[in-house]
């Protein structure tokens, strides 16, 4: 079942690399903040069409029309996140408040004791962030669904526990694996190509200069927004496992 | 019912409807922004003169002769004054006017040509604004100067800051409910005005508030981004100009930042109100 999410989701992000691009091109100007929210915006899309669809399905790549919806989208989704992260971090601040009002061994004990805490929450926020957001998407992106905690672990609960997480750890290894092999590669290359210009006598600065160019622009263009669609699709597609 | 959401997407792209309208706003934002910083720099040269006669003549601020102080500047100062709270009386009229079409619904913007009416409407936007900040006001300068250098004066800021957010969360319904109905005593008929929120749900009224301000904080960081590297840009072409470049910023930002952001909420806000009174 996993499986099928996994290839589904990587064949939809390959349908169309204009999306890609545009995305990219999207994200260069993220500096600008305002594109930065059209970004999410697209995936909370993405994710919409995901949990109202079906695995391997023929949903079609959501277009950008619309784009102050796209950016109304994208501010909740971020909302979202920000809301559902204020979790841990109170907790910490909770514990590093108290850990400095109290004094020996005893502070650094309830440190310890804090930063295992926020880390647990934070694994936790993060998943009930991802579940939370696909729970509104699939309401009509209705604010209080993101955050319905019973309801979302309801849902959780349907899929299965063990499903959710070993999901999210497959889509951490997915990202990682195909970052890393993608640099590899054109790093690889234009290694190949800089010993052969040194060889001739050349001065392979140069070459491997534009390695890095190349590099930094295939990630930003191609790997970096079909890695988004695809944790997108995948996350709201193992919404839509729930029996 | 339309969600949050579909009203603040609904309120953004109003102002699209009539680029020439929002501009037609924008100019009086523009005016605004570009007279208050010229009358700030009148007022500091008045400080300093008034500074530099009580540092020569060794007396306190309160026993400088009046005659000896640039009378021109103070007069042209307040003049300024008057001119930019005329101004503003129009921006309050034509934002009564947007909320009055979004409560009826009408897609284009209101226009210019009733400035009396503008003028008018105005004056009772801000009168009700005006009443409701004065309660928390007061206790605010009330408290300070009674409690004085106290912990007291802690609790009163915050007594008093609590009073200015709901006094400003009531007063949204409170502009609303005096437009629909025309008239200035809806604006304080409390009864009718919670009655109207809690229809809607206080949750979601003050979180579509909230949201409506959020978003409306990134668009402007975003625009002021910008705007900053544009100043930098200026700044390096034509040094020393400082003052200049703040005038051309100041206007750029009323000319469309300010305008879109009031058209904006009084748009959202309008749609609130229809929403509350149609569930």
């Amino acid at each position: 079942m996993i499986l099928d999410i996994y290839k589904d989701a990587l064949e939809y992000s390959a349908k169309d690399w204009k999306t890609l691009v545009l995305l990219g091109v999207i994200c260069l100007f993220s500096f600008l903040l305002l594109p930065a929210f059209l970004i999410t915006g697209y995936n909370y899309r993405v994710i919409n069409t995901a949990v109202h669809g079906i695995i391997n399905g023929r949903d079609p790549l959501p277009g950008f029309d619309d784009v102050i919806d796209m950016f109304v989208d994208g501010v909740k989704v971020v909302i979202v996140q920000i809301g559902y992260l204020l979790v841990p971090f109170i907790v910490f601040i909770i514990f590093a408040v108290i850990a400095s009002n109290v004094s020996g061994a005893a502070s650094s004990a309830i440190m310890v004791i804090g930063c295992i805490l926020t880390f647990v929450l934070l694994i936790a926020a993060c998943l009930m962030s991802q579940m939370g957001l696909c729970h509104m998407a699939y309401n009509e992106g209705s604010f209080s669904k993101a955050f319905a905690i019973k309801e979302i672990k309801e849902v959780i609960d349907e899929i299965g526990w063990f499903n959710c997480i070993a999901t999210y750890l497959g889509l951490i290894i997915i990202t990682l694996v195909i970052s890393l092999v993608v640099t590899a590669l054109i790093y690889g290359i234009f290694t190949v190509f800089g010993i052969s210009s040194a060889v001739l006598g050349a001065n392979p600065s140069g070459i491997f200069i534009l390695g890095v160019i190349i590099n930094s622009l295939v990630t930003m263009f191609i790997v970096g927004p079909y890695l988004s669609i695809f944790n997108a699709r995948s996350i709201g597609l193992l919404y839509t496992m729930q029996i | 019912m339309a969600s949050i959401t579909d009203c603040v997407v609904e309120g953004l792209k109003y102002p699209f409807n009539d680029i020439k309208k929002l501009l037609g706003f924008g100019v009086l934002f523009a005016l605004i922004s570009a007279l208050s910083t010229y009358m700030g720099m009148k007022s500091f040269d008045i400080f300093r003169s008034a500074v530099h006669i009580v540092e020569s003549s060794n007396s306190t601020l309160s026993h400088v002769p009046f005659s000896q102080l640039p009378t021109g500047d103070i007069y042209l100062v307040a003049g300024l004054g008057i001119l930019i709270f005329i101004i503003s009386l129009l921006i309050y009229g034509y934002q009564y006017n947007i909320v009055k079409f979004s409560i009826e619904k009408k897609e284009d913007l209101p226009g210019f040509s009733d400035v009396l009416g503008m003028f008018i409407n105005g004056i009772k936007y801000f009168l009700v604004i005006a009443a409701y900040n004065i309660i928390p006001a007061l206790i605010l300068v009330g408290g300070v100067t009674l409690a004085g250098d106290s912990s007291v004066l802690i609790v009163i800021a915050l007594i008093s800051a609590l009073l200015f957010i709901i006094a400003n969360l009531i007063l949204i319904m409170a502009l609303n409910n005096m437009v629909a109905y025309d008239s200035i005593k809806k604006a304080f008929d409390l009864r009718e005005i919670t009655d109207n929120i809690s229809n809607l749900g206080w949750g979601k009224y003050v979180g579509i508030i909230l949201f409506t301000i959020i978003i409306f904080m990134i668009i402007t960081v975003a625009v002021n981004f910008v705007l900053s590297f544009l100043t930098v840009g200026f700044a390096a072409v034509i040094s020393n100009q400082a003052v200049v470049i703040s005038f051309v910023i100041a206007i750029i930002e009323g000319l469309f930042v300010d305008s879109y952001g009031a058209l904006f909420f009084n748009r959202v806000y309008g749609s609130v109100y229809r929403q509350s009174i149609n569930d």
